[in-house]
């Protein structure tokens, strides 16, 4: 517990004395498993990739790479934009939608989180085993219900409506964070409150900082909602205007039985296209998972 | 609540309960005139004491209730009984004035939730009246005791000390019950009513119907193809919502551990690609993957190609005359395939979570056992699994439940594309790869029956309320979350 200061970032490495030969031949092993297993992990992902390139706008049976290359899916999808395909405002609406998302669902999460694992008050068991059964309740059902309460506060086919949907409830999705901030040694709590801080400073000065990996992961996963979710704003966004729709009911749409023949690699350049801004901001934050949190910063 | 008095053990919801009540009935009887006035007068009891602000909020707060019940809770309420009268009637052109004329009608719908909302609001509003009464009695205490009365700043102040948590929760809770519980209580009201497609609104009333829907579900003339369906369905949703748990959670921690151990160089980068793989949005790749694995896609080429197809003809695997391998067409394949496929889409999440916990693994304990001798299989099965299972153990149970509730994954691959041969699960709009969610959901989506929906739901949501709720005590036992906060 007191002496792990000089421990770099990469976790649980257990470390053997001596035969470095055969460490060394374990070594190769899994690297050529963990090759084995990214490319099945990226076939898909490669498929996508390539075909959003393809001359060929249906789908090939034979051919995984395509015959021809070209730029004209893309150009198709953000120049020319006709009465569905109308690539540019579904991007434009999913991600205004996605971050006001992030942004309130993240806060929710993380207040949740610090009033339930920092915090001992009367009824906080009482609220978990609470917010426990809430959660259980089959999604897809209530989604319907949902969208009647919507109907009856005048809020669907409205992009306000959406955020409300998939950030009002967030504040059930405390577990993860709770699981974590468990770990956080009690110890750096008290020491700011010996010091004269309050809750709130405790919360903001002590914990955010220490959270930092799993604030991203909060982050990562209440963006990546709203650019995944289709059924919801299926439910919600049932105008038939191809303006009100995120990217994924209008891709879904694209792909319909009688379009696909025509759609299928516009679809893969939609897909590849909205996966970017996810990729950037994963980009971003990625150091922050490596980084460990009381490694180095308890002071025992 | 406010007053501090030293806690008996016994039964404790039961005292907690009547303890409610006694404080209160203690708070009106002990109470002095102010007190007794703040009964009509919310702000009364803190007036008295010179808390002007507060006293000035609470009022407010029951002068705004007062004209909600008024204006919003009694006419809906009225009409809760009934779920309305009026039958609605198409405009008609008045032959006087020639204007269209719409008639008042009842819309049912309106009135479940609107009458619901409303009792929901009384229910709140009561227990802040009780909380305030008291309040105002604790308060009086402190004043008569000589113990220092709150100002109004120091209250603020306390929201962000000893009672951060009601600043912390207020806001979430509004959130929730807005998009959680108030839907809930819908749906359990739905249950009871005949809200099915030849009872919609406007167009038609709908009324309440007791337990008829519950009857016809278990023994009434519904009951052979419903009941049917129900059990194969509930079957196959516990099956997958194990398997795919279960699947995705060691393979996780698997991948972690391999990524992170030694001799494995550039682990950053072996994350990155198999995160590459989710930064595509579920609903494109699995739709991608649906077309990938389809009757006449591309991988049945190459299984072609590669004589694949023979050997599963060979094994008896796929029917002889085949020219394909009905990837997700068959329903044995069908399910083997979304569990695969559920594997390629949860292993990088729980991948992503391991790590992150595991840099939290009690590094003394595998140090030590590391001095002692353990090997790195003793210390993977005796410190780093069941470390993962105490942190991560509530998070495994609501993977489960999220699982058993998995829309995305089922409905995008076998939408469309998978057609039931059974007669049962066809009559009730079921298939046999259908979870009880995707049921539901086509069962109010193409039939608009909601009320058997309604039923359905919450007879799943009663089995894993009980399931979640013995698993997570037993989890939960001994308060071992404090072990590792040290």
């Amino acid at each position: 517990m007191m002496d792990q200061m000089e421990k770099s970032g990469d976790g649980i490495r257990i470390q053997k004395m001596g035969m470095s030969q055969k460490r060394r031949i374990g070594g190769v092993c899994k690297t050529v498993l963990l090759f084995i297993l990214a490319c099945i992990w990226l076939i898909p992902i490669l498929w996508l990739l390539v075909t959003a390139f393809s001359a060929y706008p249906g789908m090939s049976r034979t051919r995984f790479f395509p015959e021809k290359w070209t730029l004209d899916n893309f150009n198709r999808l953000f120049f020319h934009p006709d009465s569905i395909l109308q690539y540019g405002r579904w991007f434009f609406n999913t991600l205004v939608i996605a971050l006001f998302t992030c942004i309130v669902s993240s806060i929710f999460v993380l207040m949740v989180s610090y009033s339930l694992s920092c915090m001992r008050f009367p009824g906080r068991q009482g609220i978990i085993r609470f917010s426990m059964i809430l959660g259980m309740f089959p999604g897809a059902l209530s989604m319907i219900a949902v969208y009647f309460i919507m109907k009856s506060i005048g809020l669907t086919n409205s992009h306000i409506g959406m955020v409300v949907v998939y950030s009002a409830g967030s504040g059930l999705g405390y577990l993860i964070v709770k699981g974590f901030m468990d770990t956080v040694p009690a110890s750096m709590r008290e020491a700011a409150k010996i010091e004269g801080a309050n809750e709130f400073k405790i919360f903001t000065r002590v914990m955010l900082p220490l959270c930092r990996p799993i604030i991203v992961y909060t982050v990562i996963s209440t963006f990546l909602g709203p650019w995944s979710d289709f059924m919801f704003a299926r439910l919600m966004l049932n105008s038939g205007l191809s303006k009100d729709w995120t990217v994924a009911i209008g891709l879904y749409n694209m792909l319909d039985k009688s379009l696909i023949g025509q759609n299928f690699s516009a679809f893969c350049a939609g897909g590849l296209v909205i996966s970017i801004p996810i990729a950037i901001l994963f980009a971003i934050m990625q150091k922050y998972y490596v980084e460990g949190v009381t490694s180095g910063s308890t002071k025992g | 609540m406010a007053t501090e008095k030293p806690k008996q053990k016994k039964s404790f919801a039961q005292t907690a309960f009547a303890r409610y009540f006694i404080d209160f009935g203690e708070a009106i009887a002990k109470g002095d005139w102010a007190v007794k006035a703040s009964l009509g007068v919310m702000g009364m009891g803190f007036f008295k004491r010179k808390q002007i602000a507060k006293g000035v909020l609470v009022t407010l707060v029951q002068l705004a209730y007062l004209l909600c019940f008024i204006l919003f809770s009694i006419p809906n309420l009225a009409k809760f009984s009934t779920l309305g009268t009026v039958q609605y009637q198409d405009p008609k052109i008045n032959p006087l004035t020639f204007e269209v004329e719409q008639f008042p009608y009842d819309n049912s719908f309106l009135i479940l939730i609107y009458g619901i909302a409303s009792l929901f609001l009384l229910f709140v509003f009561l227990l802040f009246y009780v909380h305030n009464v008291k309040q105002a009695y604790a308060v009086m205490c402190d004043a008569q005791n000589g113990k220092h009365v709150n100002s109004f700043k120091e209250d603020l102040q306390q929201m962000l000390g000893k009672k951060f948590h009601v600043t912390l929760l207020s806001i979430p809770t509004v959130g929730v019950v807005l998009m959680n519980i108030l839907p809930l209580l819908v749906l359990i009201a739905i249950a009871f009513t005949n809200y099915d497609k030849n009872h919609m609104p406007p167009g038609t009333l709908f009324t309440w119907v007791g337990f008829e829907n519950f009857t016809d579900l278990f023994g009434g003339k519904l009951s052979l193809t419903f009941g049917y369906a129900f059990k194969k369905v509930l079957a196959w949703t516990l099956t997958w919502a194990f398997l795919a748990t279960f699947t995705c959670f060691i393979g996780g921690i698997l991948l972690a551990l391999l990524i992170n151990s030694e001799g494995v160089k550039l682990p950053k980068m072996w994350r990155t690609l198999f995160v590459i793989a989710i930064a595509v949005p579920q609903f494109v790749t699995l739709i991608l993957v649906r077309n990938f694995f389809a009757d006449q896609g591309i991988f049945n080429q190459i299984c072609q190609n590669l004589g694949i197809l023979d050997l599963c003809k060979g094994l008896g695997l796929v029917n002889k005359n085949a020219t394909f391998i009905p990837f997700l067409t068959d329903k044995n394949w069908t399910k083997v395939m979304i569990i695969l496929i559920n594997i390629w889409v949860g292993i990088p999440y729980q991948m992503l979570i391991a790590t992150g916990v595991l840099m939290n693994a009690p590094k003394d304990q595998l140090e030590s056992a590391r001095i002692d001798g353990a090997n790195k299989w003793k210390i993977f099965w005796k410190i780093i699994i069941p470390y993962i299972l105490v942190v991560q153990g509530p998070a495994l149970i609501t993977d489960f439940v999220r699982n058993i509730n998995n829309f995305n994954v089922i409905y995008l691959l076998t939408q469309d594309v998978y057609i039931t041969q059974d007669a049962g699960l066809y009559k009730s709009n079921a298939k046999e790869v259908d979870l009880l969610v995707t049921w539901l959901f086509r069962l109010t989506q193409e039939e608009q029956n909601y009320k058997m929906a309604s039923v359905i739901g919450i007879i799943v949501f009663v089995i894993s309320v009980v399931f979640t709720l013995i698993s997570y005590s037993r989890l939960m036992k001994g308060g071992r979350e404090e072990d590792y906060q040290i």
